[in-house]
């Protein structure tokens, strides 16, 4: 693939780094030359200077012929219209932006660009993993669907623990997948599965349903 | 009318004097506070010290109740991502934007943006001059 | 100074005959080996190794008429064509691959904004060369 980074910052640098260890193509446009220079000293000739939001630059760069242009600038707004300008004017198929405000993802999903990443959040997801108090992790949101597949830890505590699945209600729009317990092989519920303390439960629910869904299974 | 300002450089502060003279209700926005010495003393209107990209600090502007967005700091990338955020983040009706660079102010002129290019007026005006 | 393999990047203007006459010159009969390398730079629109046959098509041909200058003074050279984005580093590059020990580069007389200037690929091979370089460059008359 021919994949265009916007960025020479630490992340456009590692990220040509082991997108060219895999073999692809990578141009990666910085504005600042020392930068360049160094770049292009320690990857081989892969960095062009100039700035990835001008029409002009990214002519030079080819970026009709790319499959993917990344935009990993410190700034949000350069971010942006870097990769607004790639997929409207070069017809880019696949756009990245990174942003800074995880408030962002959603305005920039609204306007075309078809990955965004937040440093911000994802650092939140890991948090939330990581610290029990928060019941529910979310594993993965299905496109478009409205539907997320989320992951609920089962406290020893909690008043579910010894009921059937058949007794704890549902909000509509969800439902448990699986059941992973220690030890175990995981188990998909049926409506006479009893849940046990530290139960790992795979579900899918929907955004509006998904504190519903918790309150349910706390016994709340 | 409710006029949302972003950016309160030479143009902005004069936007602002100006519809503020005649009457509407205006609100500018800017990061930083010491750009508000270019309103006048007899200036009615709000000044908010905010980052224009930043959806929180436009709701704190009123952005919501505005019937009008421009945005004029001196970056050409600040404004696209205002103007967008205001047109479809909160659906102001009317959003208009500077945009320095000809190139840029084509594209997102034609995806939807009212966008003016001073680079390409000052230009003309300037070949209209010595032309006549 | 005696050296083995000698390296002269051609670009196809008047200064490639001095500086392979000058190559032939600083070489030893059926000892030291020439070795003229036309790089082709290949824009980013393009992939790397795109077919730009008219350019081949040119470079085979200055390639061929470094070959018979040197033939005149009884060396017959190697020759290589690349296609590269950036003619500097591909210089190097061949340099460390081929193992040589000088590299011959004309420099043409050249105005930019007004300024004299030697361009990006000159400083570039000066600074990272893994071997000996000279420099030739050819009196501008008016």
């Amino acid at each position: 693939m021919y994949i265009i980074i916007i960025g020479g910052g630490r992340v456009g640098y590692y990220l040509s780094k082991a997108l060219l260890n895999e073999g692809h193509e990578i141009l990666l446009i910085e504005k600042n030359p020392a930068v360049c220079d160094t770049i292009n000293d320690e990857l081989g000739s892969v960095c062009l200077r100039g700035d990835g939001c001008e029409v002009s630059t990214l002519n030079e760069a080819g970026t009709s012929r790319a499959d993917m242009l990344v935009a990993v600038t410190a700034d949000d707004e350069d971010n942006l219209v870097a990769c607004q300008l790639a997929k409207y004017k070069f017809k880019v198929p696949h756009t990245i932006a990174r942003t800074r405000n995880p408030k962002n993802e959603e305005l920039f999903k609204k306007l075309g660009i078809d990955v965004t990443i937040s440093s911000t959040n994802i650092i939140l997801e890991h948090i939330t993993e990581e610290v029990p108090t928060h019941p529910v992790t979310h594993l993965m949101e299905i496109r478009d669907r409205g539907l997320e597949i989320v992951e609920v830890r089962v406290p020893a505590d909690c008043p579910s623990v010894g009921r059937t699945v058949k007794d704890i209600i549902l909000p509509t729009g969800s439902m448990l997948s699986l059941i992973v317990r220690k030890s175990q092989k995981p188990v998909v519920p049926t409506a006479a599965t009893i849940l046990m303390a530290d139960d790992q439960i795979i579900a899918v629910t929907t955004s509006q349903t998904e504190e519903a869904l918790r309150a349910a299974l706390m016994g709340e | 009318m409710k006029v949302v300002i972003m950016g309160c450089g030479r143009v902005g502060a004069q936007l602002a004097e100006q519809l503020d003279a005649a009457g509407h209700s205006v609100i500018i926005l800017d990061m930083n506070s010491y750009s508000f010495r270019r309103l006048p003393p007899t200036y009615k209107g709000k000044a908010i010290v905010g980052n224009g990209i930043d959806m929180e600090a436009l709701k704190r502007a009123g952005i919501e109740s505005a019937e009008v967005f421009v945005a004029v700091t001196q970056g050409d990338n600040r404004n696209i991502m205002a103007a967008q955020i205001a047109k479809r983040m909160f659906n102001v009706p009317r959003v208009i934007c500077r945009i320095y660079d000809p190139l840029r102010q084509e594209l997102f002129q034609t995806m939807g943006l009212e966008a003016i290019s001073p680079t390409t007026i000052f230009a003309d005006l300037l070949r209209k001059r010595i032309e006549s | 100074m005696e050296f083995q393999k000698i390296l002269v990047p051609v670009v196809g203007t008047e200064t490639d005959i001095e500086t392979i006459k000058l190559a032939c010159r600083l070489a030893k009969k059926d000892k030291s080996k020439i070795l003229a390398v036309y790089i082709i730079p290949i824009v980013h629109s393009l992939p790397l190794d795109a077919e730009v046959s008219v350019e081949v098509k040119e470079a085979e041909e200055i390639l061929d008429s470094a070959g018979k200058i040197a033939l005149k003074y009884g060396f017959e050279i190697e020759t290589d064509l690349l296609q590269a984005r950036n003619i500097g580093p591909s210089i190097i590059d061949e340099a460390v691959e081929r193992k040589v020990d000088l590299i011959v580069m004309g420099v043409s007389y050249k105005q930019h904004f007004g300024q004299y200037s030697l361009g990006n690929v000159t400083p570039y091979v000066l600074k990272n060369a893994p071997c000996r370089v000279i420099l030739y460059q050819q009196y501008q008359s008016e």
